[in-house]
């Protein structure tokens, strides 16, 4: 190890990733925006993103398909990097120092920390809870099919979910944002070794046979 | 103009009510008198007649009520329930449309701001210009009476001819019935006939008679003499219908519970950033020389 290593880096996210990252981000924007205009009738302004307010119906479902199914396959392709291990447990009992960054009582922890095993989870669920509810109280073309209290309790998961959903995407673009280099490391798809020293440091070891450039 | 006789609207706060300056007009009542009904179909004619609509011919469904359900292009319906009795089989009749709850499910449920309204006479309006077909209101109906019209994806509902009253016409529905079973009035007069007729009813043999204007939706617009007031069901009418307990926690918990989950979410967001400071690699940085220790460490290492 010598500083001619400074800025060496390493792969985080393969291109098919990445390209359905920000294809999630585009049309998750239009379905949230859509969707609020609904949850929020005094906010209807926010759909305008689709047109007209029954632009905005038509457009919701469809562009939170384009979100949720995308979502799907991305979450099924990180699989691997999110399961929950033995050591996890002490990463989330120092989340307070993980927060404050005192970086020597942080656990080492690999390709994923705990809080974004956590955020794995929650989109795993709050994507098929969407897409599932949507389904039934989606007009004109599947709600006909089901009783008024069926689509009435759609109405109502839907909308816990995605409350749900927006709020650990807001804790996601929080994180991002403030771990500076994540943002890069998704966009480009490469992150040097030293951030992975500082934020993913066992992710090394893991990387050190495959992917290493 | 302005509609000065609006007192509730759809999808709008609390905070900002409708103009009220104008609204001391009367709430009014149409009453359906089941037992005096025979089944004639004169009010859902007039009702197509006079609001233009033309539901498509159907098919022979083994009953005399057509079509069999309402419909964007069925605002009312005559709808024929057999029920057999002591080995007699008599038909009741039910003048099916909207209710016009006094608290419309259908409008606490509505997604878009002034879609449906409720006048200050109680009659609960649809506003088709400005309904984006969400459904809401068709899920959230104690009686199932809004419906989605296929042809341009908007609900549909009777809107007791909202635009004869304001021109102090009756309901097509009630100028036209043939028995003088549907009447037409302030809620207050048609509480009083009601009161009258139940009682009329009761020593004709009919102990059971009563008014059917549920209290679960906070009484209706149109009320409704029936023979057996402990039988609805007979009726096709619900024994007790309620605002559905799904539509509730969804405009009074969730709603704020989100919304403040969400400000929350974004307060501990920013104050995190502003006070923990930005987190960097200082290895990465430009410029960046590693400390005196470490480079000598880092020498030796090399050799």
């Amino acid at each position: 190890m010598s500083k001619h290593d400074k800025q060496e880096m390493i792969v985080r996210h393969k291109l098919f990733d990445r390209i359905c990252h920000w294809f999630i981000v585009a049309a998750g924007l239009v379905t949230f925006l859509t969707g609020f205009s609904f949850f929020y009738p005094s906010f209807q302004w926010m759909g305008a993103i689709a047109g007209t307010p029954q632009l905005a119906q038509f457009v919701h479902p469809v562009a939170g398909l384009m979100m949720c199914l995308p979502l799907m396959l991305m979450l099924v392709r990180y699989y691997k990097h999110n399961k929950w291990e033995k050591h996890d447990l002490a990463w989330m009992l120092a989340i307070k120092d993980v927060m404050f960054e005192n970086e020597d009582k942080i656990p080492p922890i690999g390709h994923y920390n705990p809080g974004q095993k956590v955020l794995f989870r929650a989109f795993v669920l709050t994507s098929i809870t969407l897409t599932v509810t949507g389904l039934i109280m989606w007009q004109p073309y599947f709600a006909p099919y089901f009783s008024a209290t069926v689509v009435g309790w759609a109405i109502v998961l839907h909308a816990i979910s995605a409350l749900i959903m927006l709020i650990f995407v807001m804790v996601h673009f929080w994180m991002a944002t403030w771990v500076e280099g994540s943002v890069t490391g998704m966009l480009y798809g490469k992150v040097s070794k030293a951030w992975c020293r500082k934020h993913h440091p066992v992710m090394l070891d893991e990387h050190s046979d495959v992917e290493k450039h | 103009m302005a509609s000065q006789d609006i007192i509730r609207r759809s999808g709008t706060s609390e905070m900002t009510p409708a103009a009220k300056g104008r609204n001391s007009s009367e709430k009014v009542a149409k009453l359906f008198d089941a037992t005096k009904c025979n089944g004639c179909k004169a009010c859902q004619v007039s009702c197509s007649e006079w609001n233009d609509l033309r539901e498509e011919v159907g098919s022979f469904q083994g009953s005399y009520q057509n079509p069999m359900s309402l419909s964007g292009q069925c605002w009312t319906l005559m709808e024929f329930h057999e029920v057999m009795e002591s080995n007699k089989l008599r038909w009741q009749f039910t003048h099916s449309a909207c209710m016009h709850c006094a608290d419309p499910a259908c409008l606490t449920a509505c997604s878009t701001s002034g879609a449906i309204i409720q006048h200050a006479n109680g009659v609960v309006d649809f506003d088709s210009d400005k309904c984006i077909g969400c459904g809401y209101c068709a899920s959230a109906c104690p009686f199932d009476v809004p419906k989605i019209d296929p042809k341009d994806n908007k609900a549909y509902k009777c809107t007791m001819c909202s635009d004869r009253l304001a021109v102090g016409l009756e309901p097509a529905c009630v100028k036209s019935c043939t028995t003088g079973a549907l009447r037409y009035g302030t809620r207050e007069d048609m509480l009083f006939y009601s009161q009258k007729r139940v009682e009329e009813l009761q020593q004709k043999g009919f102990p059971n008679a009563g008014l059917y204007n549920p209290e679960g939706v906070g009484g209706t617009g149109m009320m409704m003499i029936l023979h057996d007031i402990n039988q609805p069901e007979s009726y096709n009418m619900p024994d007790n219908p309620q605002i559905p307990l799904s539509l509730t926690l969804w405009q009074d918990w969730v709603k704020p519970l989100g919304t403040m989950g969400i400000l929350a979410t974004a307060a501990v967001a920013c104050l995190h950033k502003i006070t923990v400071g930005r987190n960097i690699v200082e290895e990465d940085q430009p410029g960046y020389q590693p400390p005196a220790e470490e480079a000598k460490q880092e020498e030796e290492d090399d050799k």
